[in-house]
């Protein structure tokens, strides 16, 4: 035997090829479909809010890193998952410079301030929309209708479908502003993505693929995305709105597959993702009936958020649990 | 016949291909054999020779009273050298009987084996009391003393065998049930008459299925199943830790053992393959436990095989005999037992005891270490714990060292399978933390318990 020394350390000694760098990459192929199909919609400005709001994400985490002192993260690919979701649900037309402070303040304060990957209580790249819409009203809520669709308005003053039904606008109307002669034909007109929205989350057919091929490989689980599109479904058409329209506008879609499964903000157990997942379709329709925004995916998420540690306490029972012993009722003859 | 299993759990590479295929090989020469005293979980035995004493092999060398003490006996007859302190294969030193072989004195038999006894002719307590003389562990890796599992306090409704195997790696409990199913299956039948249980059942993963046949017909031609003993094989479902009591329980009956509770509270009693044997050679032979099978393995293993060799052996005489090819350069880890809970040692000049079920000499490159990342909080580890105790708040508790919420959460409860661990994909220590405190948190009751008096 030689002198060599031998390695030493507790078991296991065998470990899963899944690593952290691994699950972010798959992230991000699962949104390059929606990416591709954004930046075919919109052209050159939709990419380059997908190319700033990534590279300010990736190099704001690089530099607060080399700042504080601490080891660099950017091998995880994290900043690139939140830089690219953040780009995915702002509109196409952001000026750039927003995009890179958007992308900025999701990466430094939503996430490195708490202590970086895993720590963060709110999914970054919805504080870096919200910091945006609350900072630059204007800019954050108008939209470019995709090419080839330029019938009712030009480019700068176009509206969402759920803008145009918070001003009380009828579906027909609506159906129309959009090029489509019935409600069926609009409904396949919006699951095919073609209509004025955020980068990302247009094309509900090829969210839903990356959601799949998510939930295909392990990286997210069926709890959430399933529990959220089923409230949303469940709560719109109690409150009177049409359930699939709920479905299909907005990015209830984009959410439920890739910001409510966020594994740092939603909880962990599955009875909690299940009530998270519901409270996040109840919120997002009460916002969409009475609330001043006609969108509320990103409150809903983030203020579920905050719930996270306190679902995150409605944990299963374990093997072998026994219910802890009842204290003993005083019997009769001790009362007397 | 359904496929069963139990919630949670991993599928690890099972890297089992390389040993699987070799017949279980005899080692009968050995220069010398290192017998560690306490080779049991239970209380500390001493040693009854001395160094000069000849001995004759199957000779008990070292005993105490107490329940909770199992007899060792010599595996080789010959000369006692030494008793010393060796490293031993847990990782501490420990004493043990240096023994070397020599041949016994004109006219006298190398062999002190007991007369074989007849188990079902005989009563339950010489049944144990067989049993511990024997010096019979678990030899699937605990080493819990034999003859107290196999007297419960309460009525046994199965004896489970258990042929899971899900250790990557490991074969030689797969070689046993292709090579002598006869024998597991007696043992199975003596448990059966020990304990009073109406049903035997042999739990054989499916990536063992090719062994079921040959277990069938040995089940079939023994005299006591044709007699109306009752015992059925079991497929389950291939997936880390089956072979766990617990888990291997759930999977069979559905039932869960009681948290802090034994197998035999839900009526089941768990016997490994190796034990089995060891528990019908010492009736039918009279043979203590003095050799056990075991399977050596791993990248830096140039002949991967399953044998047979007495308690003691050392691994590196094995591979100066040339029974064992060993490549030096390549060799990163020594780990007595499965990858999965097996323990890492310093060189393999250790000897092999009643509880080593594999040797895996690991090649630099299997032996990879990670770095320990940030919890991302996937909840994979959730996921797959077998026991749902919540791996990834079970560290949060223990790292905030809130011991409370940590006992809550199900601390006491971790069978500290490494599930965890090995799927974090931060490389999180998981179990690690949970094996500490464990320790941690026993030390804070019995200090509390004491403050209470």
């Amino acid at each position: 035997m030689s002198d060599r020394k031998m390695r030493l350390s507790s078991s296991p000694h065998a470990f899963s090829p899944v690593d952290t760098p691994r699950i972010m990459l798959s992230v991000v192929i699962a949104l390059m479909p929606a990416t591709a199909y954004g930046v075919y919609l919109y052209g050159l400005p939709a990419l380059g809010v997908v190319v700033t709001s990534i590279a300010a994400a990736v190099l704001s985490e690089f530099l607060f890193r080399k700042i504080i002192k601490a080891s660099t993260t950017v091998g995880d690919f994290s900043a690139v998952v939140s830089g690219l979701l953040l780009a995915l649900i702002l509109p196409p037309s952001t000026p750039l410079w927003m995009v890179a402070l958007g992308a900025i303040f999701a990466i430094v304060v939503a996430k490195e301030f708490f202590g970086g990957l895993g720590a963060n209580p709110f999914n970054p790249a919805l504080i870096g929309r919200a910091f945006l819409l609350m900072s630059f009203p204007a800019a954050i809520t108008s939209w470019t209708m995709p090419k080839g669709l330029s019938l009712a308005a030009d480019a700068v003053s176009a509206a969402t479908p759920l803008n145009l039904l918070k001003q009380g606008n009828a579906l027909t109307d609506v159906a129309k502003y959009f090029g489509a002669n019935d409600t069926g034909a609009f409904y396949r007109q919006l699951f095919m993505g073609f209509r004025s929205g955020s980068i990302g989350e247009s094309s509900i057919l090829l969210v839903l693929l990356g959601g799949l091929f998510l939930l295909a490989i392990g990286v997210i689980q069926w709890v959430v995305p399933l529990s959220v599109l089923a409230s949303t479904f469940v709560f719109s058409w109690i409150l009177g709105m049409d359930p699939v329209l709920g479905l299909l506008t907005g990015g209830i879609v984009f959410g439920a597959f890739f910001m409510a499964t966020d594994y740092a903000t939603r909880p962990m157990t599955p009875y909690g993702q299940a009530i998270f997942g519901i409270g996040i379709g109840l919120i997002t329709v009460l916002i969409r009936k009475y609330g001043g925004y006609p969108e509320g995916v990103t409150y809903a998420i983030l203020i579920m958020n905050t719930l996270t540690p306190f679902l995150n306490k409605l944990r299963m029972k374990k093997y072998g649990f026994v219910p802890p012993p009842k204290p003993a009722k005083p019997s009769k003859e001790a009362t007397k | 016949m359904s496929i069963r299993t139990f919630r949670g759990g991993v599928h690890p590479p099972e890297r089992k291909d390389r040993s699987q295929g070799t017949p279980i090989e005899r080692v009968t020469s050995v220069p010398q054999v290192v017998i560690p005293v306490n080779q049991h979980f239970g209380a500390p035995i001493q040693p009854l020779v001395k160094v000069g004493e000849y001995v004759k092999a199957g000779q008990k060398v070292a005993d105490a009273e107490g329940r909770m003490t199992v007899p060792v006996h010599a595996s080789v007859a010959g000369v006692v050298k030494k008793i010393e302190p060796r490293m031993q294969s847990n990782n501490t030193e420990g004493l043990c009987i240096v023994i070397e072989p020599k041949d016994p004195p004109e006219g006298e038999s190398a062999q002190d084996y007991m007369l074989p006894l007849d188990p079902f002719a005989c009563s339950k307590e010489e049944a144990l009391a067989r049993i511990r003389a024997a010096g019979i562990v678990g030899m699937g890796g605990a080493g819990f003393p034999a003859h107290v599992k196999l007297a419960p306090t309460k009525p046994i409704s199965y004896v489970i065998a258990n042929a899971a195997e899900c250790e990557p790696y490991l074969t030689i409990d797969e070689r046993a049930l292709l090579e002598i199913p006869e024998k597991v299956v007696d043992g199975v039948v003596i448990v059966m008459k020990t304990v009073n249980a109406p049903e035997g059942v042999i739990a054989i993963e499916e990536n063992k299925k090719h062994a079921i046949p040959y277990v069938q017909k040995a089940i079939d031609e023994n005299p006591q199943v044709k007699a109306g003993m009752k015992i059925r094989i079991q497929e389950l479902r291939t997936k880390y830790p089956q072979g766990g009591e617990k888990m291997l329980i759930t999977a069979i009956t559905g039932r869960q053992v009681p948290s802090g509770g034994l197998p035999m509270d839900v009526g089941c009693v768990v016997s490994n393959v190796g034990t089995l044997c060891a528990i019908a050679e010492a009736f039918r032979e009279g043979k203590p436990l003095i050799e056990r099978g075991f399977t050596v393995t791993g990248g830096a293993c140039k002949t991967p095989k399953n044998l047979v060799a007495p308690v003691g052996t050392l691994v590196s005489d094995l591979a100066k005999a040339g029974i064992v090819e060993i490549d030096d350069q390549s060799l990163g880890k020594v780990i007595f037992g499965g990858p999965m809970m097996g323990v890492a040692l310093p060189s393999y000049e250790i000897p092999v005891q009643k509880n080593t079920s594999g040797v895996l000499l690991m090649s630099e490159q299997e032996a990879v270490q990670y770095e320990e990342d940030t919890c991302i909080r996937c909840g994979r580890c959730i996921r797959a714990c077998p026991t749902s105790i919540f791996p990834a708040l079970l560290a949060i508790a223990i790292e905030s060292e809130n011991y409370a919420e940590a006992e809550k959460i199900g601390l006491l409860d971790c069978i500290e399978c490494g599930t965890c661990s090995f799927v974090c994909p931060a490389h999180r220590h998981l179990v690690q933390r949970f094996r500490v405190g464990k320790q941690v948190l026993r030390a804070l009751k019995q200090k509390e318990a004491q403050n209470v008096r």
